[in-house]
């Protein structure tokens, strides 16, 4: 496609979430200004001001972008609404994807809690009710591609701007982003077609398997919280006592967290290989426990806290088995452009 | 009754809009919050040593604060390296938001996206020096890379944990840091030179920067000593306390309308929120610490107040474009301080943390964000787990100041006869910078 020509009309939108993922859409650094070569931005609330009637006139949008939690019924009609609107829908965000820190509401019986407010009155303009759930948006409508992470690395989200929304654009320099990309994805990405549908831009494989930290031996002997210990070895956190998610989380990061000596929280979901990241980690921790003694297990297990919170820290919408409410990625009927 | 309803507002950090309800040729306008931040309840029962990077949902800022409470309930003092990180990260963040604001005022004449003059009607009547956006650009994701080496990431940082930090630097960095510090000093000069002769001048003249913002009482942090300075809407000190006693001093309200609490003061209780009483409520941020005289450091920074009295005229100010100016002080602030700190010896050191023995049950501790200071307690149970988490930061300690500042937008934008577009885009303009 010539650069210019037939630009993709394109909608960024963040429901409850907190801008970053936005925010990493703006800082594309210098990557950002050639977008208006080959995009034109129909609708960017928090960066045009867009109001939602700037929709009506627009006919249909190619891709929208859509960051953000679904907490409230205002997120709900957003997404419905983008929906119909857009050719692509592209889940961008830990939390539009999986539902992300927000979700963690959701360990709450009664979901979302509000703290007790004064009754309105009929003078006052009403609230957005909360949903009984926070959720995330493939769970409210058909998401056609995700970009994982909180917030999504420059290069995999730009790598998502180039196959969606730009194609045959794709510049030399997605070259790191292909690296990390599944085969289909980056074949796709280079030749300037569309990834296969339902595509998560991010690796196949776990975040171990580029995580710079040394593995030796993988024997669980004690249960370190991370205030507990410090070790500048280089070596495998989980290894130290450390709890990390690398073993059970999508790899694309790079290991970030891990390389600056912080433990994987899992913000970029489960590798397709896995079902349930919170049971994975659970056996590849109790696989590697250092003992046969049924006791110093049981005593060993006491050291574990929080774990709903820890294994499904951005997640507990969509990929936890008990919790998880079933997701649309991919299926979109009026898919193709 | 009719409602107009003014959503989504450019540049906004929080899920907003305005309502506005009209009966009997009166206006009132509503600022609401359409979507909860019920942290305290995300991180009831997580360990406590995750709150710095629960936290940080809310902003980087928060992270920082989380990380020296827990410091506190660890009783460790990080090592003077990890301080400075921590230090060169809030600098960082500080240059990154203000610039950014800025760089969004400037965009209301100038988008390179939508190609809009967004301040309506009124034409821009000068062209930006070259290449002066896509400098602001540069210098933004420069901001960025030190927050990413210092904080780990680009954005929701990780690296400060209890007791100091994660990580040490890399040799590479130490050069890079350098040179972002010094370029973005060097930005900020010549910034500033382009948005005081021309920007703010201008904005005034023109009227869209000239208007008052409700002359709300501050509530400032003295630091070292961490105590809270309580001053009127005329800039008069009328009471000092320390931290530990903001809650005896400070109380949280909720309105229906919105999912964003008040503070106010308990002295003299909640009130309405009308612009006619505003004595309850306070403001902070960098117009409050401006208007506060807490001294700046800095020359550049000191020269830019210095320039702000002899345009606008002697402090407390309270025009719109004094809210811009604030942030350009901050900015240069930042950015001297950037250099000075951004150096080998400074962000070296034998120790990265010192490790708890244990938990305390209770702490608290209080920083100066960029968007004003944020306050942050924390209970714990005998395992480490959250019990209760409170927090005040900008966005509830201003609330009523934004708010009041969209009543009165409204009220002045219906006076003139204005539509609703017109409406919006004072009000995008008159919310950004608080």
């Amino acid at each position: 496609m010539k650069q210019g020509a037939n630009k993709k009309k394109v909608a960024v939108y963040t429901a409850t979430g907190c801008r970053t993922c936005e925010h990493a859409m703006v800082d594309l650094h210098y990557e950002v200004n050639p977008l208006t070569h080959w995009a034109e931005v129909v609708f960017w609330p928090y960066l045009l001001g867009s109001a939602w009637e700037d929709l009506n006139g627009e006919g249909r949008v190619d891709v929208c972008f859509f960051a953000g939690a679904v907490q409230t019924a205002d997120d709900q009609a957003a997404a419905v609404r983008l929906r119909d609107k857009s050719q692509i829908l592209v889940a961008v965000g830990a939390c539009a994807a999986f539902g992300g820190l927000p979700g963690l509401a959701n360990l709450s019986p009664a979901g979302p809690e509000p703290e007790a407010a004064p009754e309105p009155s009929p003078e006052m303009p009403p609230l957005p009710p909360l949903l009984p759930k926070v959720l995330a948006l493939g769970s409210v409508v058909p998401v056609d591609y995700v970009v994982p992470g909180c917030p999504p690395t420059p290069p995999l989200l730009w790598a998502a701007f180039q196959a969606v929304a730009g194609l045959g654009t794709a510049p030399a320099r997605l070259g790191y982003a292909a690296s990390r990309l599944p085969g289909p994805v980056a074949e796709a990405l280079a030749a300037g077609l569309l990834p296969p549908r339902g595509s998560v831009f991010a690796g196949d494989k776990a975040v171990c398997a580029s995580c710079s930290r040394v593995k030796e031996e993988k024997l669980f002997r004690r249960v370190l919280r991370p205030y507990q210990a410090y070790e500048e070895s280089g070596r495998c956190l989980l290894e130290q006592g450390l709890i990390c998610q690398g073993v059970a989380t999508r790899e694309g990061c790079g290991g970030l967290c891990t390389a600056v000596g912080v433990p994987c929280r899992g913000c970029f979901g489960k590798p397709p290989a896995i079902v349930d990241p919170g049971a994975k980690m659970v056996a590849a921790i109790s696989s590697t426990i250092d003992s046969s003694d049924a006791e110093e297990i049981a005593c060993l297990a006491e050291d574990f806290v929080d774990l709903a919170g820890t294994f499904y820290r951005y997640l507990l919408p969509s990929q936890c088995l008990l919790m998880a409410t079933p997701m649309t990625v991919g299926k979109h009927e009026d898919h193709n452009p | 009754m009719k409602t107009i309803t003014l959503e989504c507002l450019r540049g906004l950090e929080a899920p907003a809009r305005v309502a506005i309800r009209r009966q009997n040729g009166r206006c009132q306008a509503y600022l609401q919050t359409t979507s909860p931040r019920p942290l305290a309840q995300l991180c009831r029962r997580r360990p406590v040593e995750e709150l710095p990077r629960l936290v940080t949902l809310l902003s980087p800022a928060h992270h920082l604060a989380a990380a020296l409470a827990l410091d506190r309930l660890g009783e460790v003092t990080p090592p003077e390296m990890a301080q400075n990180m921590r230090e060169g990260l809030r600098l960082a963040l500080t240059y990154r938001r203000h610039l950014r604001k800025l760089y969004f005022l400037l965009l209301a004449w100038e988008n390179p996206w939508a190609n809009g003059d967004s301040l309506g009607s009124r034409r821009r009547s000068h062209t930006f020096p070259p290449r002066l956006m896509d400098d602001a650009w540069r210098h933004l994701s420069l901001a960025q890379e030190a927050v990413a080496i210092l904080g780990g990431r680009f954005d929701h940082p990780v690296t400060a944990v209890a007791g100091g930090v994660s990580r040490f630097l890399k040799e590479e960095h130490y050069a890079r840091l350098a040179v972002i510090a010094g370029a973005c000093r060097d930005f900020a000069l010549s910034f500033s030179d382009f948005l005081a002769s021309q920007v703010f001048l201008w904005g005034r003249e023109e009227g869209w920067l000239a208007a008052e913002l409700p002359p709300l009482p501050s509530l400032t942090l003295s630091t070292p000593e961490e105590q809270f300075v309580r001053r009127d809407g005329r800039g008069q000190e009328q009471e000092r306390f320390t931290a530990a006693a903001l809650w005896e001093k400070v109380g949280r309200h909720q309105e229906p309308w919105t999912y964003e609490d008040f503070a106010y003061f308990r002295e003299q209780g909640w009130q309405h929120l009308e612009p006619t009483s505003v004595d309850h409520l306070f403001a902070v941020g960098p117009l409050p610490r401006l208007n506060s005289g807490t001294p700046a450091s800095a020359p550049a920074a000191v020269g830019e107040v210095e320039r702000l009295c002899s345009v606008l005229g002697p402090l407390p100010r309270r025009e719109l474009a004094a809210a811009y100016w604030a942030l350009l002080v901050d900015l240069l602030q930042a950015a001297e301080s950037m250099v000075e700190l951004y150096t080998p010896e400074k962000l070296t050191g034998p120790t990265l943390r010192h490790i708890p023995a244990g938990w305390g049950r209770e702490a608290q501790a209080v920083v100066e964000s960029p968007a004003g200071w944020l306050f942050i307690q924390v209970r714990v149970d005998e395992r480490g787990l959250i019990e209760d988490l409170q927090l005040l930061d900008p966005a509830t300690a201003n609330n009523a100041l934004c708010c009041l500042v969209a009543q009165q937008v409204v009220a002045a934008a219906a006076a003139a006869n204005l539509g609703w577009q017109d409406t919006k885009k004072r009000l995008e303009l008159s919310l950004l910078p608080l």
